[in-house]
């Protein structure tokens, strides 16, 4: 698919607009809307650049906030779940566990205590960046050295 | 001192290997688990010796503000050489890749840019 210049920007307008909802009651048909344009139309080609559907997207900003949030350490799990705009903390925390593993208060506890300055976030837990490399095992660049004939058989 | 490895930041590790493998054909070559994330990357099976693509998740809040505002732009954060672009314009539109620009001829290149479904835009270009 071949999007218009106007296409392009429609998508990126949806995409801020799902990233500010902070409030769940914002229907993804009332963001279409604000967009001129139908919600079929805008799911389907929101889908297909962005790999999920407005709300999966919606959903997944959501969580990434909480556990930034959570990281920082100065919110409890119900005012985390308020401010990054679910309703229920049954739902938020199950939809946290099943995205990053663990439920939101355990991954509190184990951000508190990696946390040095109140209401910054410890890095080891953001990495996002070459230095994870830093933690690569000893024999990460050589295994793989080694392999190559193996495979070439 | 030599250019190895470059990187690219991703709002989801399994998805863009996914795609990286899946749609566009590179091969994984890196997978090491690293606590939430891992150290992944991928290289072209024209060149598997060449430059490694590092698969990096985009946790950072920082990382995520850049990529967002890269996308909004326009721009692209990588470019990946190609032999024929005509062929692989089709290809990647076959298997569902959405363009932002077709193939335009620049200068000594023709190029297109594509969504990466991760989060960034990706630039191919093939040389005249």
């Amino acid at each position: 698919m071949l999007l218009s210049r106007k296409g392009f920007k429609l998508l990126c307008d949806g995409r801020d607009l799902l990233l500010a909802a902070n409030d769940e009651s914002v229907s993804i048909k009332n963001i279409a809307c604000e967009l001129h344009t139908s919600p079929f139309h805008f799911i389907r080609q929101f889908e297909a650049v962005f790999g999920l559907t407005p709300h999966q997207f919606r959903v997944r900003h959501r969580l990434d906030r909480a556990k930034l949030l959570l990281a920082r350490g100065q919110h409890s799990v119900t005012e985390v779940c308020m401010e990054v705009g679910f309703c229920s903390l049954g739902s938020f925390s199950s939809l946290f566990a099943r995205r990053f593993g663990q439920p939101p208060s355990v991954y509190q506890r184990r951000a508190r205590a990696m946390v040095q300055v109140p209401g910054t976030f410890a890095p080891a837990l953001f990495p996002g960046c070459l230095s994870l490399m830093a933690s690569l095992p000893a024999e990460a660049f050589r295994n793989f050295r080694e392999a190559r004939p193996a495979e070439a058989d | 001192m030599r250019i190895k490895l470059t990187s690219i930041m991703v709002a989801d590790q399994d998805r863009a290997l996914k795609f990286y493998t899946n749609v566009l054909g590179f091969r994984k070559k890196m997978e090491f688990p690293m606590g939430e994330y891992r150290w992944l990357t991928v290289v072209s099976p024209e060149e598997p010796d060449a430059v490694e693509l590092s698969i990096e998740p985009n946790a950072n809040p920082a990382g995520k503000t850049f990529q967002e505002a890269m996308f909004s732009q326009g721009i692209p954060v990588a470019a990946f050489e190609v032999s024929d672009m005509g062929k692989e314009y089709e290809r990647l539109k076959g298997q569902g890749v959405v363009f932002t620009r077709e193939p335009t001829r620049a200068g000594p290149v023709t190029i297109a840019v594509f969504s990466d479904t991760c989060g960034n835009l990706i630039q191919i270009y093939q040389r005249h």
